[in-house]
């Protein structure tokens, strides 16, 4: 598996479109988080309707909340890293080195495993990022929670991974069934976007809890806002139910990846 | 033992036949051409041998092991249909890839990349390279770790005549160097000057297959053409449309091209010839080409 890594390492480390598209996801997250950040924990200018506003909120910048909130805006950007991961898989196919990889010698399954491997370390990273920007708000806003323990609440950042995960799974089932960079990422939004979203509202709109089991809200509900106020938060399904309905999404999704580029034409 | 032995294997592309019932074998040491029109076939028939494709039904072994798994391939040096490259990575980039794919190191990389001329271009993008210079780097890319199988498809597509020229000679080379090369190629001149066997495919049909001695004596026309010339063409002509044996005599520009009985040697020809006060300034026998018997095979249309 680090000699397949290794191999993708090759590929991406000059290609420019890759840095781009993943520097947009460092710098605009964290960014718009401890600008988020600023603003909401700023007392100054507020008028007394926004000060009770937010005391209906809570503290989502500072721990706990801090690691939900960092994990929820890292939710916002990740489709930047779900598209870039598209683009690594369909570029393989639209110049053929996909095929090339396996007259070279690798089997098909270690093609999708080389590409696994850059999956898993998108959502390292992306969670290491998340951990990163979450400590530091939360340091920094501490005493909005009377210093609260910065341990507490930190399940979030593992709940970002399995989103992360789920996210690039569908990106990877995507690419894999579209094979066209530019219908692929189309159809990827759309799925985020609308799909996933107007799927939710149907089963929410019958206050069903069918509706945090659709295949991406099953992670997003792990993840949820960290501005709604809880009074407002429907859910009753438990956190553990929701990662095993997660998990077996994923499986889903691998099984069709693997049975479908195992057993089909190489071409573009 | 044979290198590659191919077994009733076929391609269906939904109502599209593309491979019906293809068998053969390769023999060690052979330059085995797999020759046919555009659209025959070819591709789709080292697709399916390099597990880039999956036959319909059929099956094939390399040294004896059926399929194609990894390992096996990667003691296979191949060019497929295209180039395949990362085009904003340099050669020498995209050498450490396929060498890394391949289990081997980056010290092959200077080789092959001398071989196939490109050394001064070696840290250029793939994607400011010529056709030609593309399809070097994919010889090139084939011949990492000196594998003792080769498969080129169309090896000379794109190059000019000096790179086709070398690309024959190289592919002599590796041959004389003991290497099974497959080579599947539309142009019957290049199989004809460096293949020692040939399997025919038209419409995904095999038509022939066999040495290229045997595919040629194959032919169920038993005419010969000798081409005779001499200081008073007409004078010649003349004189041997007398002679015994010869049914069509073609005026060249500068000498006679006679259509003979397969009874009818140069050598009675030129006895012939001498008895009646002529003196041959050349004579030679033809040897029927693979074009000719190509066609005769196949007809004159291609595939598509």
């Amino acid at each position: 598996m680090l000699n397949l890594l290794k191999i993708e390492w090759l590929k991406i480390k000059t290609y420019r479109t890759f840095w781009v598209l993943f520097s947009c996801f460092v710098i605009f997250f964290p960014a718009s988080y401890f600008f988020t950040a600023s603003k909401f924990m700023s007392s100054r200018d507020i008028t007394a309707e926004e000060r009770v506003l937010k005391g209906m909120l809570g503290a989502p910048f500072s721990f706990p909340g801090a690691w939900l909130s960092s994990a929820y805006f890292a939710g916002i950007f990740f489709i930047i890293i779900g598209m870039l991961f598209i683009l690594l898989i369909t570029n393989e196919v639209q110049y053929r080195t996909h095929r090339q990889n396996i007259i070279d010698g690798w089997s098909r399954m270690n093609f999708l495993m080389a590409k696994g491997s850059v999956m898993i370390v998108l959502v390292l990273v992306s969670t290491l990022l998340v951990a990163i920007c979450g400590y530091i708000v939360g340091s920094k806003y501490a005493y909005a929670s009377g210093n609260a323990n910065a341990s507490e609440g930190i399940q979030f950042i593992g709940y970002f991974a399995i989103m992360a995960l789920l996210y690039l799974m569908v990106a990877f089932l995507v690419a894999i069934l579209i094979k066209r960079t530019g219908l692929a990422i189309i159809i990827y939004f759309a799925v985020v976007c609308i799909i996933d979203n107007i799927l939710w509202l149907i089963f929410y709109a019958r206050d069903s809890q069918v509706a945090n089991f659709m295949p991406l809200e099953v992670a997003d509900a792990l993840v949820p806002n960290p501005f709604k106020p809880k009074a407002l938060e429907k859910r009753t399904v438990g956190d553990s139910t929701l990662i095993l309905a997660a998990f077996a999404y994923m499986t889903l999704y691998g099984y069709i990846i693997i049975n479908r580029f195992k057993n089909t034409d190489l071409k573009t | 033992m044979s290198v590659l032995s191919v077994q009733q294997l076929s391609k269906n592309y939904g109502a599209v036949r593309a491979l019906q019932q293809i068998s053969f074998d390769v023999p060690s040491g052979s330059v085995f051409g797999i020759l046919g029109p555009n659209g025959s076939g070819k591709t789709t028939l080292l697709g399916i041998v390099m597990d880039v494709l999956k036959a319909t039904s059929g099956s094939f072994s390399w040294n004896g092991h059926p399929g194609a798994g990894s390992e096996q391939r990667k003691q296979i040096g191949t060019l497929l249909e295209t180039p395949n490259f990362y085009h904003y990575l340099s050669a020498q980039k995209n050498l450490e890839i396929a060498a890394a794919i391949k289990g081997r190191g980056k010290e092959d990389i200077d080789r092959v990349l001398e071989i196939v001329n490109l050394t001064q271009r070696k840290n250029s993008k793939f994607n400011t390279y010529s056709l030609g210079m593309k399809q070097r780097l994919a010889i090139g890319a084939a011949l990492l770790g000196n594998p003792d199988i080769l498969v080129f498809d169309e090896p000379t597509n794109g190059l000019d005549p000096a790179g086709i020229a070398e690309i024959r000679e190289l592919i002599k080379k590796l041959n004389h160097e003991g290497k099974t090369i497959i080579m599947a190629s539309h142009i019957l001149d290049e199989v004809e000057k460096v293949c020692t066997h040939v399997t025919i495919i038209q419409k995904g049909i095999m038509k022939t297959t066999g040495t290229v001695s045997e595919v040629l004596s194959a032919s169920p026309d038993v005419s010969v053409i000798i081409e005779v010339s001499a200081d008073d063409l007409a004078n010649l002509q003349q004189t041997l449309s007398v002679l015994s044996g010869v049914t069509e005599i073609k005026k060249q520009d500068t000498f006679l091209q006679l259509i003979c009985d397969e009874k009818v040697t140069p050598a009675m020809v030129n006895k012939y010839c001498f008895e009646k006060g002529i003196l041959l300034n050349h004579l030679g026998m033809k040897r029927k080409s693979l074009e000719t018997r190509f066609l005769e095979i196949t007809g004159n249309q291609s595939d598509r």
